[in-house]
């Protein structure tokens, strides 16, 4: 008999890449074979996965189809098993997944709107803050100003795609036709919890650089100048303004 | 919570409703990974827990894990279980995590006496960390290992005794598990320590076909079983009156339907408590 541990590593190959060799010899045969038996559980993990990511990415779930969804998740669900018995922290590397899926290479778009999904169950999960007020800033002199760096709201995903991902999620919630025009192009979005709604904006380029530039841990200087490399004409006293009015600026913690 | 009182198993779609009719039941349970996020679920839990007695039902720690349970996703229990300060806190005896992957399911240990030791320990530590006894529940079975020395109710009680935990009975579970593996089970009731029965679940099972032999599925999408109340009445019998749930996930109905359940199980208990009485 194996030990526990070489047990569970052996159950896993079984139900996770359907090498049961190494369990079949522990399993007691009587009347329903070890392989029938493995496939019951086998069975309750996969289609719970998959249900799992069907719940954080319904939009790439309606835009494959149901069918198509479960066939990706399963290969899904090898490929990349939880970390976490936390499901709604299952899936993050699905982006990425379909990017490189050839299977879905004839839908260029789809692995944006899997980061935009992404961004959306993190904004929805994501601990709640408290905002930073203005009065804190006139504490600091504008040394202290410009090496600053601040806490971004961390229900806030700044993503950049090459096509309209805002256009094509929103097309496809209930009751919407599906009817995009992929031709509307480039989108930079900032997607974040506002009290308990979700809220999704197309930001031009010099707020979109301003706000990514914090949000990655730039210092305030260096997100300035990224932003007005981005947009030389950015009004920055109206930018910094909207940060705090915003409340996209939060204590840290 | 009083013994003879009944619960639900609380889940997402139900919350607004239970807000804002609070309707009469026991108390209720939640699943605590999805409670472990810091989005408004959780802020709205709370609301519910300042009006009813609620027990946090773990489905993640894997105490039967090999490596030893997750120090991260212990951390994340005992910070939920200090913010809800629920009357009863539990986790399965099975395992759902090997190599740092979560198999999202209740998975089977061989009742060997390794297993035994390493529950324990993973047991003890969990305690020691949430500052509570933790009820063990049994699991549905669809598998027997070979190495297998003792039987599941044995296990339950040495574990029971070997830490102090308490144990929770789930009497769908017990009559799905000898179904598929063989068993009578009122015997398999009979042979549980009593003493450490503190919760009692119930819940509805398919009939599946498997290699033309009809198998036991514990999916929680219908009403409990008649068979599972005759089983049900066994156990109060057995125990006396225990704190007991209505569980339902696939397929869920109306609240109504679970509230019904809940109180057809308080009948039950009733009756239970004035057998022992008189």
């Amino acid at each position: 008999m194996s030990s526990l541990r070489e047990l569970q590593a052996g159950f896993r190959a079984a139900l996770l890449d359907e090498a049961e060799a190494r369990v079949v010899s522990e399993i007691i045969d009587d009347g329903l074979g070890a392989s029938a038996r493995l496939a019951v559980y086998r069975h309750h993990v996969f289609t719970s996965l998959t249900d799992a990511l069907g719940t954080t990415y319904p939009v790439v779930c309606r835009l494959v189809d149901r069918r198509f969804f479960g066939w990706l998740a399963d290969r899904y669900v090898r490929a990349h098993p939880p970390a976490s018995p936390c499901l709604f922290e299952y899936g993050g590397e699905l982006a990425a997944f379909l990017a490189a899926f050839p299977a879905c290479a004839h839908l260029p778009w789809l692995a944006d709107v899997a980061r935009l999904e992404w961004a959306i169950n993190g904004a929805q999960h994501a601990p709640g803050a408290t905002p930073l007020l203005a009065d804190i800033w006139r504490s600091l002199d504008a040394d202290g100003l410009a090496a600053l760096t601040v806490q971004v709201d961390r229900s806030v995903t700044l993503l950049e795609s090459p096509w309209p991902v805002d256009a094509i999620w929103r097309a496809n919630q209930a009751g919407a036709d599906g009817a995009v025009d992929l031709v509307a192009g480039a989108v930079r979005l900032e997607v974040r919890r506002i009290d308990d709604d979700i809220v999704l904006r197309a930001l031009p380029a010099g707020s979109f650089a301003l706000r990514a530039a914090l949000a990655a841990g730039r210092t305030l200087q260096e997100a300035v100048d990224r932003a007005l490399l981005a947009e030389p004409a950015l009004n920055l006293a109206r930018e910094i303004r909207a940060l705090l009015d915003d409340g996209m600026l939060v204590l840290p913690g | 919570m009083r013994p003879r009182d009944c619960g639900i198993g609380l889940r997402a779609p139900h919350v607004a409703e239970v807000l804002e009719h609070r309707p009469v039941v026991g108390w209720l349970e939640v699943h605590a990974e999805n409670y472990m996020g810091g989005g408004t679920a959780i802020r709205t839990l709370e609301r519910v827990r300042a009006e009813y007695p609620l027990s946090v039902h773990g489905v993640g720690l894997s105490i039967g894990s090999a490596e030893g349970i997750d120090t991260a996703h212990l951390e994340r229990l005992a910070r939920l279980v200090e913010r809800l300060q629920p009357v009863l806190v539990s986790e399965h005896l099975s395992w759902s995590v090997t190599g740092g992957a979560y198999l999202n399911h209740l998975l089977p240990l061989p009742y060997t006496d390794e297993a035994l030791a390493v529950i324990a320990d993973n047991v003890a530590r969990a305690q020691d960390r949430l500052g509570c006894r933790l009820l063990v529940e049994n699991p549905s079975g669809y598998l027997r290992f070979r190495g297998s020395s003792m039987s599941e109710p044995e296990f339950l009680n040495a574990l029971a005794r070997r830490t102090g935990c308490g144990l929770l009975c789930d009497v769908n579970n017990v009559y799905v598990t000898c179904a598929n593996l063989g068993g009578a089970p009122a015997a398999w009731l009979d042979a549980l320590d009593r003493a450490a029965v503190a919760e009692i679940h119930l819940a509805g099972h398919a009939v599946n076909n498997a290699d033309g032999r009809s198998i036991l599925i514990d999916d929680h999408g219908s009403p409990v079983a008649d068979p599972v109340w005759e089983l049900f009445a066994h156990a109060l019998g057995r125990f006396g009156p225990v704190p007991t749930l209505i569980e339902w996930d696939t397929d869920l109905p109306a609240l109504g339907v679970l509230l019904g359940e809940a109180a057809k199980a308080r009948a039950y208990v009733s009756k239970a408590a004035d057998v022992v009485a008189a």
